[in-house]
């Protein structure tokens, strides 16, 4: 071993807020003692409220990770349940749906159910969606294997506060090793292409080996390292939270306008509202959000040249900013950690991490983008700034052909790990009004009455069950009642 | 959907292996509907009978077609097979077996392998093997089924067959046949082509007959009659990464055990391969014609059979590589047409099967959409490619003499295969992929077997207390030794099952060898 390759002694996290917690949290409870932990807490940047309110489906076994469990979230912060985001007054055609979180779809004689749609001209998909349907009802009941199988084909995540949120994650007993310095960051001392120390605003300096980047979108130890930001769009957001006596429902509303989009998400004894809009129509923006806003925030969309410099990554939004559209923001940010986790340097010669972290943080966001850049193709939209905007670069390759495939014959192309699956694929098209022009010419095969007969059945199969389900303020209530009086 | 735009008739050219899989899937999947299929193929033209080793995959298609198992193991004289031997390929001395399964349980999310790692940096001498149940159940010759129960050890693998593929076609044949697929004896004598598209319009053949087609499967093998010779596709030559050229091929008597798992033993210009079928054992001898001559490369063969030869010598040439586009205009190239990867990791029947799922996925209409056409070559392009990087590896990570091994440690790896090693030295870590056949205990299983041995392991290894882990993975060996234990040696469990073919080994011909 060089002089210059040592052992990994330290780890240095930077940056309050969402992204440092969730980190620091995980690498606190997975890494052997051996390694020192040192979280710098910088306060946390308000560009939080682009993470939108909304985990990914994921979040039950990430939080695992950090030795969060749902009881502990459930009753210690106001987070809440989600089936997923209901798009309303989308496009000139004010189109409406539910972007639920579902597991496959049934596969009859071989071929994926939505051809059957196609094949019967039946328009849409949410009538068989049984996590879409309990949403748009307010209803909510864990899917469970040993429970009723249709409701074990639904998935769920959260509705969420940062600040509250992070509270669960500040409180493992984990937290207990990790150093944190609460303090503002001053200045970045760099020897080439490394970071020597942080120099806090009080004077204080952190040395270390590897530097984790969770200062937001200004990215301020990344950016001194030389990765810029490919930015395309800048927009801003308005947050504001109201007392609600009753919960909501386990959904996210996300309705359009022409200054851009409005978010209402129901947690436990509020509801938080966020308006994201264009910088032009602040005006318009700020008559639609109300009361006066809690937090602003404005960002650049887009991507950092290089999401690993020399012995400093990023975390989140360090690393690109999404639109919080969709669950987008909080799946990249699960598995940027998650990568972390499973590259953690084991000496300071880290090329090899470096490459790979970069290799898979490129290909998420790419991966994801087209995502949310899916959601402003197929349909007229407002000719407002926003909309313009969302829809000034063209569509990535890679979406051009899932478009193609899906318009021409309902083919779902996939590439390697992408974090949204078939499922959110084939949801986002329907709900959109995408209505591939043919079917997989098998389909046929099936006899035409019966499977008709199956079909209208299981649309009633879900109805019934979604009726028998408690609201989600009641499910919540008897959840939390319970689980007080299980842990006292 | 108009229904004049659907393909209504397709002609397979070949009826080898790719050509009844083929015939087999798509009269079943399309079972019922509006659309003919007809099989050329020629007494005259011998098949080359590829692989006679599958993967698991194998049972997915097989289950599709609802092929009942001991039906199909007694026609194919077929074994079962957990995994492949290579002896000889990092060392010679070494051997090791690439499993169809994991090397013990995760650990909190970390794969089993870093905590024996973690172990053996501390003077731990258990193999990784003893931790995997295929491994030892296949090194003990016994087989059963695995077990549902996620929970259990014995849920721990996957299976494929060993079986005689000229049977194999055979068996599909019938099967086709019975689901309307019109055989036609014949050999292409002329490839008519639209004059301005080049599109194939019909093939002419030897006796007169002319048949016409929407679409085209080119099963033609090694020459690709459609896809190179009518259409010039081109072929992407992969031999500065794999330079082995030729093979020779010849079944024996069966003396040694009936096992379980195939083997690949490394020679001094390539490899032998020994696959045992319920009949009789396959042998063949891939080599390279820059390091060693055809009777030489025979030689060795003949002088490691574990009986006496049953056939004459079969000689074959490949190249390897892929052509361009394994669908051009509106014909498809499945099987040896559309690239040639040599056995040793028992792919060629695994990329017939892709080839023919992905061409259902993408089923064409009679316009041909140039999108699909895309779409189904980018699919195939990445098949191909990924099981190249995992052949290449267990040639790279040798430590023999020998010209040609030393042509491998000199070699420069595809850029996608450097990464990989690298990230497995550094760290143990395993780049994963959703697409290809091959997932990360195969890796692992290649890259230690032959002596590559990462310098480190993932950090969250160390976390459990060091006396945790040896109990563990102590009680991970016990329950893998119990188990085997308790499973029962494959013959017992093939007749168990009604797959035992009842026919008699055979036995060579007392006045030397004639070929069968």
């Amino acid at each position: 071993m060089t002089a210059t390759n040592r052992p990994l002694e330290r780890i240095v996290i930077c940056g309050g807020g969402l992204a440092g917690a969730l980190t620091t949290a995980v690498l606190a409870h997975q890494l052997p003692p051996s390694l020192q932990i040192v979280w710098i807490e910088t306060r946390a940047t308000d560009a939080d409220v682009f993470y939108g309110n909304l985990t990914a489906p994921t979040a039950y076994t990430f939080n695992l990770s950090a030795d969060v469990s749902e009881p502990d979230l459930l009753s210690s912060t106001n987070t809440t349940f989600a089936w997923g985001t209901q798009f309303e007054a989308w496009g000139t055609a004010c189109r409406s749906w539910v972007q639920c979180f579902h597991l496959p779809l049934p596969i009859v004689g071989g071929v994926l159910f939505h051809h059957y749609l196609t094949r019967f001209g039946i328009e849409e998909l949410e009538p068989f969606l049984i996590s879409a349907i309990a949403a748009r009802r307010g209803v909510f009941a864990h899917p469970l294997q040993e429970g009723p199988p249709l409701l074990a084909r639904a998935e769920y995540a959260y509705q969420f506060e940062p600040k509250s949120y992070v509270s669960a994650f500040v409180a493992t007993p984990h937290m207990r090793r990790v150093e944190r310095i609460q303090g503002d960051l001053a200045d970045v001392e760099l020897a080439g292409d490394a970071i020597v120390s942080l120099r806090l605003a009080d004077g204080r300096s952190q040395s270390g080996d590897l530097f984790i980047d969770c200062t937001g979108p200004q990215a301020r130890l990344l950016s001194r390292l030389g990765a810029t930001l490919r930015g395309q769009r800048r927009l801003r957001a308005l947050s504001s939270q109201r007392p609600a006596e009753r919960l909501g429902p386990a959904c996210r509303t996300i309705v359009a306008h022409d200054f851009g989009w409005q978010s209402t998400a129901s947690l436990q004894r509020a509801s938080s509202q966020l308006t994201v809009y264009a910088p032009e129509m602040e005006s318009d923006a700020l008559a639609a959000h109300g009361a006066s806003p809690e937090l602003t925030a404005e960002v650049m969309l887009g991507c950092r040249s290089d999401a690993w410099v020399g012995n400093c990554l990023g975390i989140g939004q360090a690393l690109r900013v999404v639109e919080p559209l969709t669950h987008a923001p909080m799946l990249l940010l699960h598995r940027d950690i998650e990568r972390l986790v499973s590259l953690v340097p084991l000496t300071t010669d880290m090329t090899v991490e470096r490459r790979e972290f970069n290799r898979q943080a490129d290909e998420d966001y790419v991966h994801a983008e087209i995502f949310n850049r899916a959601l402003f193709e197929s349909l007229s939209f407002p000719d407002t700034p926003y909309w313009r905007a969302a829809r000034a670069e063209p569509p990535h390759e890679k979406l051009a052909n899932k478009l193609a495939q899906f318009a021409r014959r309902g083919i779902l192309v996939a590439f390697d790990l992408e974090p949204f699956n078939a499922e959110d694929w084939t949801i986002l098209h329907f709900g959109m009004g995408r209505r591939p022009a043919g079917y997989d010419r098998v389909a046929e095969r099936a006899p035409s009455t019966e499977l008709r007969q199956q079909l209208a059945k299981m649309r009633q199969d879900i109805e019934n069950l979604v009726r028998q389900m408690p609201s989600h303020h009641d499910y919540m209530t008897r959840l939390l009642d319970f689980l007080a009086h299980s842990n006292g | 959907m108009s229904g004049s735009n659907q393909i209504e008739k397709v002609c397979i050219l070949g009826g080898g292996t790719a050509g009844w899989m083929t015939a087999a899937a798509l009269s079943h999947k399309f079972k019922g509907l509006p659309l003919s299929i007809e099989l050329i193929e020629s007494e005259e033209i011998g098949t080359v009978g590829v692989g006679e080793a599958t993967l698991p995959h194998i049972r997915a298609f097989n289950n599709t077609l609802n092929i009942s198992e001991p039906t199909l193991m007694k026609e194919t004289e077929a074994t079962f097979k957990l995994g492949i031997e290579f002896c000889d390929w990092g060392r010679p001395g070494d051997r090791y077996i690439h499993p169809f399964g994991d090397f013990g349980p995760n650990v909190n999310g970390v794969p089993f392998y870093h905590f024996w790692l973690r172990l053996r940096a501390r003077g731990d001498r258990s193999r990784l093997d003893e931790y995997s149940f295929p491994i030892m159940m296949a090194e003990a010759g016994r087989f059963r089924y695995p077990d549902p129960d996620f929970t259990k050890v014995t849920s721990t693998f996957r299976f494929a067959y060993q079986f005689d593929a000229t049977r194999y076609a055979r068996f599909l044949r019938k099967f086709s046949e019975a689901n309307g697929v019109v055989r036609t004896e014949g050999k292409v004598v002329e490839t008519i082509q639209h004059p301005e598209t080049g599109f194939v319009q019909a093939v002419k053949l030897d006796r007169g007959d002319v048949v016409s087609a929407d679409l085209f499967v080119d099963c033609s093998g090694f020459r690709g009659l459609l896809i190179e010779q009518a259409l010039k596709t081109g072929y992407e030559d992969w031999t500065h990464w794999l330079p082995c050229d030729r093979a020779v091929a010849i079944p024996c008597e069966t003396r040694g055990p009936l096992t379980p798992f195939t083997r690949a033993t490394a020679r001094s210009c390539g490899w032998q391969w020994r696959i045992p079928l319920q009949h009789r054992v396959g042998n063949g001898h891939v080599y390279c014609s820059a390091f060693m001559s055809q009777d030489e490369a025979t030689e060795i063969l003949l002088a490691n059979l574990e009986g006496p030869p049953l056939a004459a010598p079969n000689h074959l040439r490949f190249t390897t590589g892929r052509r361009r586009m394994a669908w051009n205009k509106n014909v498809v190239a499945i099987g040896l047409s559309a690239g040639f990867l040599e056995p040793l990791e028992s792919t060629s029947i695994y990329l017939i099967q892709e080839g023919i799922t992905e061409l259902i996925q993408l089923f064409p209409t009679k316009e041909f959409h140039p999108g699909d056409i895309e779409e189904y070559n980018r699919r195939m392009q990445l098949y191909f490619e990924r099981v190249r990087d995992f052949l290449v590896l267990h040639y790279i990570a040798n430590q023999r003499e020998g010209e040609l091994w030393r042509h491998f440690q000199n070699l420069t790896p595809p850029e996608s295969l450097q990464e990989k090693l690298e990230a497995w030295l550094t760290r143990g870590y395993v780049i994963k992929y959703e697409f290809g056949a091959f997932l990360p205990p195969s890796w692992i299983a290649v890259l230690l077997g032959q002596n590559l041995f990462p310098r480190g392991y993932d950090r969250r290894a160390d976390v459990p207390p060091e006396d945790l882990v040896v109990r563990k993975a102590a009680e991970v060996r016990e329950e893998v030794r119990a188990a085997v234990a308790s499973t029962p040696d494959q013959r017992t469990f093939i007749e168990q099952i009604g797959a035992a073919s009842g026919s008699a080994p055979l036995v060579a011909q007392s006045a030397g060898t004639s070929p069968r």
